[in-house]
This record gives structure tokens, C-alpha cells and sequence, in this order.
């Protein structure tokens, strides 16, 4: 790698003496150092030969990036999170500082901290198995253990040919054996702690976590450490759930939640400490700048926003 | 980037970059930024466009081709235009053979490649059950313990080495303390280094036990060992260790009675999870076994395999190493058995027998597995044996540096809590067969 690498280097700076040499248009011979640099690199290719045909060479070869020192270029891949497969070990994560894409800050108070590594969780409890489609299926849990990128714990399940994670429960252990089905009867299942089923299935008043709003898109509400939301009602194929935040939403009853309160449940009880712990956790300190407390300060009674509902139903008009 | 050129060069020559036509007006702005002294300027261009988050993905459309509605390109013109398309040529192909550019034929286009996938167990495996899915998958029923005649003869004093306890101690300093300049060698260099220690220190008893000397270690032999379990088939593929031959195969630990009474044995299941779980899985494969050493080798028979875990950083659990061990050594019969008696699955007449050690440097995992069946597909029938002995420490610390907490040594630097035993049993199953 080294050798690649100084090699790369060395090309870049025959190519710039070239270059150089192509565009002033003067035939002056290069430093010495670099002459013979070149020499050493492309043996066939001698300076008498650069002198006399600068043009060609310098349109033919001026393809380079400057001088990279850095180890590989494998290494600057900025895609870590695309990847073809799943996999269960973690994944090395690079810092944005708060950046998106075009180097603007869109998320202020973002920066440094402790390496994270990313560990692929699985939103989707029903996910079937290739080949065991539509077939409800346990898993076992191997592990439970803390995540960097989220404030709940994960869980290792492993069942029929596969690993995953998954978003653990408050009472998750290893040795647990999760369900997950697709189903929904007519009869409310009696669903344990850290089982997955469709809201339709779950009988009103469960506690539920990992709330999908659109059938098979993944779980996106309900995923902090130790939340969980309500299943108020179930009306006319949809169902309607309480989140944390006592807002209520709309969803299709085919929508999968797991049943109980999301794990790590003293989260919001833990100790900072000291202002040096929030920048581990990769937090910025914020200005420091006086302001006048303006109308965000202080308690306000307002009513809770009306019923959001995520239920495309077809219209009367298309039905009819 | 060019930016970034310039600064690096500001001291050397004049610079250009691969845009000749931009040139003079760099410069004209390098000479003027070296009037004002660019040491203060710091380029980050480079660093950013490296680091940044990924461009969010686009959502590829699929191009719909209509015969007679093809759309004009830029190609004739040699440089982009806006409000033309972008022209696709055919793929390149060299037309000579550069072996640095080869990719090799696609899985899905090779002669081997089969509907029905295989699951492999190479050395690396690391299987998730451990012993249960190793007893599962090679119908196995496990009994703790050695068997008692290999107990015996570790009991019988008269097959101990002279001066026994202090030279194992000896051999254990010298793996772990003088065997290096280093100050603490690795767990690669150390565990190694004991088991040939510990051989040597066996292959001494051929003064007493001439029919020791039918043996020979062999090292990178490769192991190819073809099985169908249930459904689905199976293979033991690679180089595992260090395999111990003999010309005379080891004798029965179990007798007739006892082999037809495993017929009742139930196997251990582990429902949610498969039994194929953390096996590797391939579509293009060979069904063929091999026991890794050609025809006519003088030493035909497999004696006891030496597995060593010398992983620093992916290390195998104890419980994984067990199933490494069994798996391996069930392989190396099953190899042999199928080229004795043929490749047809059927109950052998002369169970084949093969002991295996696995270490990590300080613990041993013992094992002795009897293959009695090769008829291996349904759950029912004969079973094979395996007698493991499990978790036997040689030796508790050996310590470069003593563990000193509290100003109290908790660990005396040196070797401390050696066990005699372990080397007993070590010694037994290397005599087993020649006493």
C-alpha cells in the first residue's frame, strides 16, 4: 500500500514537471531531481524524448488528482450506509458534523465524540425468510446490548437461517424466544412482551412499540428508548394510536407493531455529569450568546393538534 | 483541487493541471497569491469533497427504448451539448489476454454451478449452537469423559515420561517465556510452540513404545468430506490443523451392543434456529470426498487431529472450538470411511476412529470420535459417538510481569497452578493405539 501510494506521488509530481514543460511552451529541462525520478518511472520514455515531443505527452497523460497521501482511496468511500447485503457486524461510520451532501450545516451542535460503529437494524419485524413467505416465525434472542447510534438497546435474534438486529424491549433477554406473524383473525392474539403482529391482531389498550405508518414500509414511530405508544381503537381497518407525545395518528390495521415499551427505560434519568460527557457524545456546546427569552420560553396551554391520519382509503367517488 | 496544487507548490514551480486552456489566468492568480503570502491560507477543498456525507441515492428510471425514436446523441460532436443526449458506446473489450484485467467466469456460469445449495464448514465457521448443532448436523451422541481404557492408561504411571511434571512445566516456559526476544510473545507464536513442545515431549516414549514410531504429522493437508443430512447436503472443505497418521487404525472405543443401542438416542433440536445457521453457503460446489492425501500414502489412517485457536482478534469461543473439533474430526473419518467403504451411506462394520485435541495455548478440549454410521439422512438409526472432555486447564497464569492490585501481587510473575492431568490425558490419547 505504501509503495502504491508513494508511487502515486511521484507520478503526479513527473506529471506537473511535464506539464509544465508542455505548457510554457519552452524547453527547459525540469529539476534534476524530478528528471531523474521520471526516468526511474517510465524507463522508456526519455527527457531528450520529452523535449522534443511535449504535447502528446502532456494531453495523454495530465489524468491525476493530485498528490493523495493518504493510505487507500478505498478508505474515502462516502457511502458507508449503501450496501447490496445485510449484515449483522458493525459498520464503520464517518462523522458529518452535522454536513449533509453539499458541506452545509444543517444540523447546528453536531461534532466530534467518540468513534461510533453502525450496527444495521432490521425496522422490518416481518421480514420473511426467502422461501418462508407468509408464514409466521420465532426468533431467539442472542444478545442485548447498548447501540452508539440510538438511545435504546438492540437485540441479536437469530432464528431459521438468519441473524438480525432488532429494536429490544424493556424486558428482553437472551434466550427469549419473539414471535412474529402477519396475521390478523377475528380473535385478538394474546401477544407477550417483544412480539411483532399487525394492529389489527392486537386487542385495544396494548402497549406497543416500533409502529409502522404505511404496511411493509419499516417501523418509523415509537423507537426512543422507553416509549411506547397506545392502540386507542380500531375502526373500519384502521387503527388508532396513541404516541408518546399524546397525539393521536391514523393507520391501517396491517400496519406491524411490537407489543411492550421500548428498552433502556432509565435513559432519561442519566447523569450528564459534566459538560465534557455531551461532547463525547459527539454534542456541541450551543453559543453561550445572551438572548432575550422571547415567546418560546414558558408554559403554553394550546390544544392537541387534531388526528393525523396515514390511511390512504380510496375516495367515494373512485369506489362508486 | 487546483487550489489545493497551488498551495503545495507554491514554493517549487509554476503548476498547471489537466485544464491547459484555464492555465494562464491560474497563473497570473498563483503569482498574485504568492506576492500576498498564501502560508495563511488553509485549503480544505480536497479534505471536504473526500469526507462529505454521500449525495442522497437517485432512484434509477428505466429507459424506455422505441425502435425508430432513437435520440440524438453528442457523440458525432466529441463534447458535451446541452439538450443532447448522452451517447452509450458498447462495452470495451481488450482483445488480448491481460491477466491483471481478468475477471473469471460469473458463479452462475460455471460447469459446477447447482440448483440445490451446499453448506460448507471451513475453518473459519463459527457456529452459532456450537456442540448442539455440531452433534446435530454430523448425528452424533455425545458422552461426557474420556472412554476408560484412554483414562487408564493415563492412570497407568508406567507410561509416564521421566521426570514428567518438571519437564511439561520446562516446555510451558518455553513456549510462553524464553522462546522469544520479544518481551511476551502472541497467542500465534505461543500456542503453536507448546503443542510442538508437548509432542516432542510424547514422541520421547518411543523408546519404550516402538510401535510409535508408525506415525507422521501432517501439516496443510486439505480435507474434503461430502455428507447429505435431512435435505440438504453438507461438506467439510479445508485445511483445519495438524493430523496425526498411522499405518494401523485405532481400535473400537465402543463395542457392537453398545453402538446399536444409539439407535435410541434422540438428537438435540434448537427450534427457531436452523441447523444450518453460519454455515456458508454455496451453489457452486464439488460432491466429492477426500481424505487430502493421495492413494498408496503409507499412513492411511488418521490418528488424532490437533486443532489450534491462535485468533487474536476473531477468536473462537470455547464452546465454538468444541464444535470445530468434532465437526473436523468427524470429517477426517467420514473421508476415510468413504474411500474405504465406499461412497454408498451405510452402517460400517469397523467403526473408524479419530481423537482430536483442540488448544488455545493454556486450555485442552479432549475428543474421541467414533464413526459408526455413514448413513447419515434420516434422524433414525445408528448414531455416531464422540466422548468429549471438555475445558482442562494446563496451566492457570503464566505471568512475564506479576498482576499486582492494591500493592498486593494477586498473580506471582511465572508459571503458577500447573495441572498434571491435563497432560496425562494429552499423553494418553497420543499413546492410545501403540500401548
Amino acid at each position: 500500500m505504501a509503495v502504491s501510494v508513494l508511487s502515486r506521488a511521484l507520478r503526479s509530481l513527473s506529471l506537473t514537471s511535464v506539464g509544465s514543460v508542455a505548457q510554457t511552451g519552452s524547453l527547459t529541462v525540469p529539476l534534476p531531481s524530478l528528471a531523474v525520478r521520471q526516468a526511474a518511472l517510465w524507463p522508456a520514455i526519455s527527457p531528450g524524448h520529452l523535449k522534443s515531443q511535449p504535447s502528446k505527452l502532456s494531453l495523454t497523460l495530465m489524468q491525476w488528482r493530485g498528490i493523495l497521501t493518504t493510505a487507500s482511496l478505498a478508505q474515502n468511500k462516502t457511502d458507508w450506509k449503501q450496501r447490496a447485503k445485510y449484515t449483522i457486524r458493525p459498520i464503520g461510520m464517518k462523522k458529518t458534523g452535522g454536513r449533509d451532501y453539499t458541506g452545509k450545516v444543517r444540523r447546528a451542535g453536531i461534532g466530534g465524540g467518540h468513534k461510533q460503529r453502525y450496527r444495521i437494524v432490521d425496522f422490518q419485524r416481518l421480514n420473511f425468510e426467502p422461501g418462508k413467505e407468509n408464514q409466521s416465525f420465532e426468533e431467539r434472542i442472542i444478545e442485548v446490548r447498548y447501540d452508539p447510534c440510538r438511545s435504546a438497546d438492540i437485540a441479536l435474534v437469530a432464528g431459521g437461517n438468519r441473524k438480525r438486529w432488532v429494536i429490544a424491549t424493556e424486558n428482553m433477554q437472551a434466550g427469549d424466544i419473539i414471535k412474529t406473524s402477519g396475521t390478523i383473525s377475528h380473535m385478538a392474539v394474546s401477544a407477550n412482551e417483544g412480539d411483532a403482529h399487525p394492529l389489527g391482531a392486537l386487542p385495544v389498550g396494548t402497549l406497543i412499540n416500533n409502529l409502522e405508518l404505511y404496511p411493509g414500509k419499516g417501523a418509523q414511530y415509537i423507537r426512543a428508548a422507553g416509549t411506547c405508544g397506545v392502540l386507542l381503537r380500531k375502526v373500519n381497518g384502521t387503527a388508532i394510536v396513541q404516541l408518546p407525545s399524546k397525539q393521536q395518528i391514523q393507520v391501517l390495521e396491517t400496519c406491524m407493531a411490537t407489543v411492550g415499551r421500548v428498552s433502556n427505560v432509565n435513559h432519561n434519568k442519566r447523569i450528564i455529569g459534566k459538560a465534557g460527557r455531551n461532547r463525547w457524545l459527539g454534542i456541541r456546546p450551543s453559543s453561550g450568546l445572551w438572548k432575550r427569552k422571547g415567546g418560546w420560553a414558558g408554559r403554553k396551554i394550546k390544544p392537541l393538534p387534531p388526528m393525523k391520519s396515514y390511511v390512504n382509503l380510496p375516495s367515494m367517488a373512485k369506489a362508486s | 483541487m487546483s487550489k489545493v496544487i497551488m498551495h503545495r507548490f507554491k514554493a517549487t514551480i509554476p503548476v498547471n493541471t489537466r485544464n491547459p486552456w484555464a492555465e494562464s489566468k491560474r497563473i497570473t492568480l498563483h503569482s498574485r497569491l504568492n506576492r500576498d503570502n498564501v502560508a495563511v491560507h488553509r485549503f480544505f477543498s480536497m479534505s471536504s469533497g473526500v469526507c462529505s456525507r454521500a449525495p442522497p441515492q437517485r432512484k434509477s428510471t428505466p429507459e424506455v427504448f422505441i425502435p425508430g425514436l432513437e435520440r440524438i446523441t453528442y457523440a458525432d460532436r466529441m463534447h458535451y451539448m446541452p439538450g443532447l443526449a448522452k451517447p452509450t458506446f458498447p462495452q470495451w473489450r481488450r482483445d488480448w489476454h491481460d491477466p491483471h484485467h481478468y475477471s473469471g467466469p460469473k458463479y452462475e456460469e460455471m460447469p459446477l454451478n447447482k440448483e440445490t445449495p451446499c453448506y460448507i464448514f471451513n475453518q473459519r465457521t463459527n457456529m452459532l449452537e456450537g456442540v448442539k448443532q455440531a452433534l446435530w448436523l454430523t448425528k452424533t451422541k455425545l458422552i461426557k469423559g474420556l472412554p476408560p481404557h484412554v483414562l487408564s492408561l493415563a492412570e497407568d504411571t508406567t507410561n509416564h515420561i521421566e521426570n514428567q511434571d518438571e519437564r511439561v512445566q520446562n516446555a510451558i516456559k518455553h513456549a510462553r517465556f524464553w522462546d522469544t526476544t520479544e518481551s511476551r510473545p502472541g497467542r500465534e507464536r505461543f500456542c503453536p510452540k507448546l503443542l510442538q513442545n508437548l509432542l516432542h515431549l510424547c514422541r520421547t516414549e518411543q523408546v519404550n513404545h516402538p510401535a510409535l514410531g508408525k506415525r507422521i504429522l501432517a501439516e496443510n493437508y486439505s480435507l474434503a468430506a461430502f455428507w447429505e443430512r435431512g435435505e440438504d447436503l453438507f461438506q467439510v472443505r479445508g485445511k483445519n490443523g495438524i493430523l496425526l497418521n498411522s499405518i494401523s487404525p485405532l481400535p473400537a472405543v465402543a463395542g457392537k451392543e453398545e453402538v446399536v443401542s444409539t439407535a435410541d438416542h434422540v438428537l438435540e433440536t434448537f427450534h427457531p434456529i436452523s441447523p444450518t445457521i453460519d454455515l456458508q453457503v454455496a451453489h457452486t460446489y464439488r460432491t466429492k470426498s477426500h481424505t487430502g492425501f493421495e492413494d498408496g500414502y503409507r499412513y492411511p489412517h488418521a490418528h488424532t487431529l490437533f486443532v489450534m485457536e491462535t485468533g487474536v482478534k476473531q477468536r473462537l469461543e470455547a464452546e465454538q472450538l468444541r464444535a470445530k473439533l468434532i465437526v473436523f474430526a468427524f470429517g477426517n473419518a467420514l473421508a476415510r470411511a468413504q474411500a474405504f467403504y465406499g461412497p454408498q451411506p451405510q452402517v460400517l462394520e469397523q467403526p473408524v476412529v479419530v481423537q482430536g485435541v483442540a488448544t488455545n495455548g493454556r486450555t485442552f478440549q479432549f475428543a474421541v470420535f467414533q464413526l459408526n454410521t455413514t448413513e447419515l439422512g434420516p434422524d433414525t438409526g445408528v448414531k455416531n459417538m464422540v466422548w468429549l472432555e471438555e475445558d482442562q486447564p494446563l496451566y492457570d497464569y503464566a505471568k512475564v510481569r506479576p498482576l499486582i492490585k492494591k500493592k498486593v501481587v494477586q498473580v506471582p510473575a511465572g508459571l503458577a497452578g500447573y495441572q498434571p492431568e491435563t497432560f496425562k490425558k494429552f499423553l494418553a490419547l497420543y499413546l492410545n493405539g501403540a500401548v
